[in-house]
């Protein structure tokens, strides 16, 4: 990389690789700071009960512990993003059955998990409401005060009447989408101290420094320069740490023992504790012209939040967004409803609230491709939109949209051309087909404000380091920012030090999701760049008394009116002899327009679009469907690096995969049934297809040299794509996902095709 | 009246084993796991624990040279016998070097069990077949990668 | 709730004559094998602490020999010996199929046969296979020998015939014959390792395409695995076509009576034990040419 050719778009190997595989580098679970307490969480037992009191004397006097905390301990004891409605610690009552009710903070493990056991609380359990659609009825158990429509939101554009009135097509649906798991390998995990300024630090994987700071001071009713919040290395979040998870709980067993304390989440307490996809009933009723055009779509979306809001409300905004898919689908009318449940919470997961809306959507398109008779892809290309369109909400698109040349790639593609080519199975009961989606989804966050600095300091030997509080959460945002500043400052990438996700250190660049990091560093990269071109010309000019007209950042150091080559150590020490300091601070917001009446984000105006098409063998007598082979073909923007980008779609290609097929969190009355990777399984290597993901490259004129976010694209269309696959070799139409066997099975049966294979059509067999 | 609560009694032993190659001396409850011990005694915290009861294969170490659980596996069974952990393998070795050049570390929390499964794969046999990478490393779950690129690395360290 | 088992002892006895003496001078002890299953147990709470005898060192209870016309398999075998044992391969290939799918890499050299037998699930994989090999278990104590027919050893779910002071020390199978063909089968939730839905071993002893005899088990169906004689006479004598191969398939409900529970219903559970034993015998009947 020595001829600087261009860092954006090479295959730089990530630097966090080589310590994360021989096992040295930190996560939150590797830390034990000296003298810490071990804590444990007592949660609910029920999943909707009053808590008439709680008695913790004989865990207190229990040989170890130091502390135990419940609700008279946390000074403000409600948080949350959207809602403050979240206790800390449970205090009238508890929600679900994770909530947490005491901490126990000891001196060993065993005294903290026997003692919580010790704690005494009297429940009086009230009645449970677990169904969205019950609780959205008058007379369902309240869970909180203000009712269960936590939020709500119906939209209407264009003529719906008239559209259906017109319509040669309606195809109509009810659909159903699952509990997602994030099933992060390392749990939730964290580390918190007093620094040697009393401040509590807190140290725990997580998608947000700043704004867990945020939530922690609130809590402890503290400045919130009293807290510092570090993020190292996080093994997998995926949304999931998006919310608070263990933070406020250290940060209150240091605040009242002033000792540092431990708490990493088990494996069960992650799967009952932890956010999750919300699940999803969603009616679509699509009209279609003859000739393949999408008329309207009627939606009617129910996502249920579980106990609390936590990011729901955003979610929702993001389902109503994409409902209509990437399609000129003239008139909408939606009604969507977050609703509150006493199942376990939902918030962000990879997609934020889009898969569900997906499935839904390409399942329409799909069943009206087949009613037409028209190839499925060239159904969507009909519609596609393209840049510079009005979508259904009046907004125009006005970032790249890539989904139209995506589609175009599908079609020409092998798997696709030849999906009708008899291949020979092994076996007389297995069945083939090709299924394809696509999807969409906003990145950034919207409407919303969205802003975020990043830093830039040139060290006085002539190397840099960057800081922004980014988190590094697997995706290789650390490596990416890193290479977008050896290209700014035409820098070796070995030479750029990435400082990130540390409150104290690390400027604020917002929260790590929404695919919005890679833009938003980047964004602000550039404009600390600018700062310190203008910083250069601010130096020269002072030295000379003449502001140079040109500044640019060469091989060789900073080239000034073309002529003068001051090298980057050279610069850095006269930057600080001049008083003038080595770092600067860019900062960006994201242009963004007024949000439609009713709803927090939408519109977006950067988006990412992409086109999953799935080969599927499905086994008639047994309803298993396994996945041999996926295609990708994703409208990346400009790729920074080919290989954290097919990393990141092909991980998200074998999470749709699960989601589709596998992950089946069965909840029975407000209680998880499957709280281990033995029961809520996930996808092995056994399970995983062979995937080609192909990049589109469009041109995204805000990104970062033409960059766009890429982290959820994967994942949006591979439930539809694997669905549409399993109804192309078997002709039923499955509307819930996961598709597991057994569904898939009933399904079949019903269909009349395992009675086929048996030879006894009409019997039972 | 609230009875007093009585800790329950810590019972320790000492245990004599080979870690990575060196002798190891360490007094635990002879019913804590060896993850246990490497975790919280030692603080060798390449072994990571991910589920502590077997699903998901993180804390895969070689006992005696075969993939084992380390959250499965108490003192009592590791007695007299060699560990090998993430760091008794060379740094500098090929599985390592293609795990990073292939893109096979993402979070990474699943990396070091990955690691030792597949060096105990290549030991069986050199040259494996991307069926039989697929069944070494089946019970060593990844959320991150898909797999894809893991598999690529365990067979490029193979020569294959 | 995680259980510590900071205070549970376990004994390390160094031959099966400590062990029996240990397990008959005091009651209380559980004995740890591969502990795939016990240890994640007793950090659950699912089964109560208690101190622990860890008979997983002893190499004389680890071994597959063959013996007159039969297989002999110590106690402490693991998965992976099993799996790789030339001899279970040639005499006893459905159990070698079996130890193969048990669970993952790591837990297939820990986990071992006589763990698999006394943990006592009825969707084990190892026990349909010796079902249908018609596997003695030999059951050891101070007082003397106990054979018994692993049917008679499953008294009901997780109920079994084995006495205070007792411990297994050996499966005994019949090696199969050269006219026998047979397969293991497991329906789990996903490609990689899973816990059975159904699971099951057929034997057919076959002359051309003619079942002289056949042995068929099935698990995860009944609290205890089960074997399934009406299926087993409707092939005795009869030729592999299909209509036979189906009819056998549906006499096996006969034979189960599945509950519902996490991985599926008991519905399901009778659909897929019977078109799993449709789809082994026909794969059966592909391999030796009569389909």
């Amino acid at each position: 990389m020595s001829s600087m050719a261009s860092y954006v778009g090479a295959p730089v190997v990530r630097r966090d690789a080589f310590e994360k595989a021989t096992g040295t580098a930190n996560y939150a679970s590797d830390l034990f700071p000296d003298g810490f307490l071990w804590v444990s969480v007592l949660r609910s037992r029920y999943p909707h009960a009053l808590i008439k009191g709680i008695d913790a004397r004989r865990a207190r006097s229990h040989p170890g512990v130091v502390a135990v905390l419940t609700h008279e301990d946390v000074p403000v004891n409600r948080f949350g993003v959207f809602a403050k409605d979240r206790p800390v610690l449970c205090d009238d009552k508890v929600r679900y059955i994770g909530d947490p009710v005491a901490l126990v903070a000891a001196e060993t493990r065993e005294a903290a998990l026997e003692a919580v056991k010790l704690i005494d609380v009297d429940y009086e359990p009230l009645p449970a409401v677990t169904d969205p659609i019950a609780a959205l009825r008058a007379d369902s158990p309240r869970v909180h005060e203000s009712g269960n429509i936590c939020r709500q939101t119906s939209l209407r554009f264009g003529d719906v009447e008239e559209a259906f009135a017109r319509a040669d097509i309606v195809v109509e649906g009810t659909y159903t989408t699952g509990t997602q798991i994030h099933a992060f390998l390392e749990t939730e995990a964290g580390i918190s101290y007093l620094d040697e300024k009393g401040r509590i630090v807190v140290v725990a994987g997580g998608q947000s420094p700043h704004r867990d700071r945020a939530e922690i001071a609130h809590a402890l009713n503290v400045p919130a320069e009293q807290v510092r919040v570090i993020t190292p290395y996080v093994g997998g979040a995926f949304g999931g740490k998006d919310d608070v998870t263990v933070q406020i709980h250290l940060a209150l067993v240091t605040a009242k023992t002033g000792r540092p304390a431990r708490l990493v989440l088990s494996r069960e307490e992650s799967m009952i504790s932890g956010t999750k996809r919300h699940p999803a009933i969603i009616k679509m009723r699509t009209a279609a012209s003859r000739d393949g055009r999408l008329l309207a779509n009627e939606v009617e979306i129910i996502y249920d939040t579980g106990a609390y809001a936590a990011l729901g409300p955003a979610v929702l905004d993001v389902a109503i967004e994409n409902c209509n898919g990437p399609y000129r689908v003239s008139s909408a009318r939606i009604d969507a409803y977050l609703v509150y449940t006493n199942n376990m919470v939902a918030s962000a997961f990879r997609g934020f609230g889009a898969p569900q809306v997906m499935f839904a959507m390409e399942r329409q398109v799909d069943r009206i491709a087949r009613r037409i008779g028209i190839d499925p892809i060239e159904l969507r290309m009909i519609n596609a939109i393209r840049k510079g369109d009005i979508y259904v909400f009046g907004n125009k698109m006005e970032g790249s949209v890539g989904i139209y040349e995506c589609l175009k790639v599908a079609m020409d593609h092998p798997i696709w051309r030849d999906r009708r080519k008899d291949g020979t199975l092994e076996y007389p009961w297995l069945r083939r087909g090709v299924g394809v989606a696509a999807g969409m989804k906003g990145y950034t966050i919207g409407a919303l404000p969205d802003r975020g600095s990043v830093s830039v300091e040139l060290k006085r030997d002539g190397s840099v380091v960057v800081g922004g509080s980014f988190t590094e959460i697997g995706q290789g945002v650390v490596e990416s920012v890193a290479q977008l500043a050896a290209e700014l400052l035409k820098v070796p990438v070995e030479r750029v030090q990435v400082l990130f996700a540390d409150t104290e250190r690390s400027p604020d660049t917002s929260v790590t999701s929404a695919s919005r990091q890679l833009f938003l560093a980047g964004n602000a990269l550039r404009k600390a760049v600018v700062a310190l071109t203008e910083r250069v010309k601010d130096l020269v000019e002072l030295e000379t008394g003449g502001r140079p007209t040109s500044v640019t950042f060469t091989e060789k150091g900073v080239l000034v009116n073309s002529n003068e080559v001051m090298p980057l150590n050279e610069l850095a020490e006269r930057l600080e002899l001049r008083g003038f300091g080595r770092m600067v601070i860019g900062t960006y917001e994201v242009p963004k327009v007024e949000p439609i009446a009713g709803t927090l984000e939408i519109p977006h105006l950067f988006f990412m679009f992409g086109v999953t098409m799935a080969e599927v063998i499905v086994n008639v007598l047994t309803g298993t469907v396994t996945v041999p082979r996926v295609v990708a073909v994703i409208d990346a923007g400009r790729v920074i690096n080919p290989i954290n980008f097919t990393g990141q779609i092909e991980g998200a290609v074998v999470q749709g995969l699960g989601y589709a097929l596998i992950e089946e969190a069965k909840i029975v009355g407000g209680y998880l049934q499957t709280k281990d990777l033995s029961t809520y399984l996930i996808p092995s290597s056994k399970d995983a297809p062979t995937i080609e993901v192909i990049p589109v490259e469009t041109f995204e004129e805000e990104g970062p040299f033409g960059a766009k976010g890429i982290g959820e694209v994967g994942i949006l269309s591979v439930a539809p794509a694997i669905v549409n696959a399993v109804a192309e070799a078997c002709g039923v139409e499955p509307t819930s996902i996961p598709l597991t066997p057994e569904k898939l099975y009933w399904l079949l049966k019903e269909g009349g095709l395992v009675d086929r294979l048996r030879g006894n059509e009409g019997r039972i067999g | 009246m609230i009875k007093p609560t009585t800790m329950s009694r810590r019972i320790e032993k000492e245990f004599r084993f080979f870690l990575n190659g060196k002798a190891m001396t360490v007094r635990a409850p002879p019913c804590h796991t060896l993850l246990e011990i490497l975790r919280y005694e030692l603080r060798m915290t390449g072994t990571k624990e991910g589920c502590a009861r077997g699903d998901c294969g993180e804390c895969t170490v070689l006992l005696n040279g075969e993939p084992v659980h380390s959250c499965l596996t108490v003192m009592t069974q590791v007695e007299g016998k060699n560990v090998t952990t993430i760091e008794g393998i060379d740094p500098e070795h090929r599985l390592v070097r293609s795990f990073v050049e292939a893109g096979a570390v993402q979070c990474g929390h699943c990396t070091p069990g990955l690691i030792i499964s597949s060096y105990a794969l290549l030991l069986k046999r050199p040259r494996p077949t991307e069926e039989e990478v697929k069944e070494a490393i089946r019970g060593n779950l990844c959320r991150c990668t898909g797999y894809s690129k893991i598999v690529k690395a365990v067979l490029s360290a193979a020569g294959v | 709730m995680e259980v510590p088992l900071h205070d549970v002892d376990v004994l390390v006895p160094k031959d099966v004559t400590e062990v029996l003496r240990l397990l008959s001078s005091r009651r209380g002890f559980k004995l740890l094998a591969g502990g795939t299953d016990l240890l994640v147990q007793l950090r659950s709470g699912a089964v109560p602490k208690s101190d622990l005898i860890d008979i997983s060192g002893l190499r004389e209870l680890r071994y597959v020999k063959r013996s007159n016309g039969h297989i002999a398999i110590g106690a402490l075998t693991t998965f992976s010996e099993i799996a790789e044992s030339e001899i279970v391969k040639r005499y006893a290939p459905i159990l070698a199929e079996a130890a193969e799918t048990i669970g993952s890499v790591q837990i297939m050299n820990k986990g071992t046969i006589g763990g698999n037998i006394i943990n006592a699930s009825p969707a084990a994989d190892s026990l349909p296979p010796l079902y249908v090999l018609d596997a003695e278990l030999k059951l050891i104590s101070l007082n003397g020998t106990r054979i018994m027919g692993i049917s008679d050893f499953y008294k009901g779910y997780k109920m079994l015939e084995i006495r205070p002071g007792e411990l297994l020390a050996e499966v005994k199978l019949r090696a199969m014959g050269a006219g026998e063909v047979g397969h293991f089968f497991k329906h789990g939730l996903r490609q990689g390792d899973a816990i059975s839905v159904v699971n099951g071993a057929v034997i057919l002893d076959l002359d051309g395409d003619k079942v002289r005899n056949a042995a068929i088990a099935l698990g995860a169906v009944a609290p205890t695995v089960v074997r399934a004689p009406e299926a087993e006479k409707v092939l005795k004598g009869k030729k592999l076509r299909e209509d036979v191969m189906w009819e056998a398939s549906r006499a096996v409900l006969k034979s189960i009576s599945p509950i519902d529970d996490v991985r599926g219903s008991a519905a399901y559970r009778r659909e897929m034990s019977v078109n799993y034993l449709y789809m082994t015998l026909w794969r059966l009947a592909k391999e030796v040419g009569a389909v």
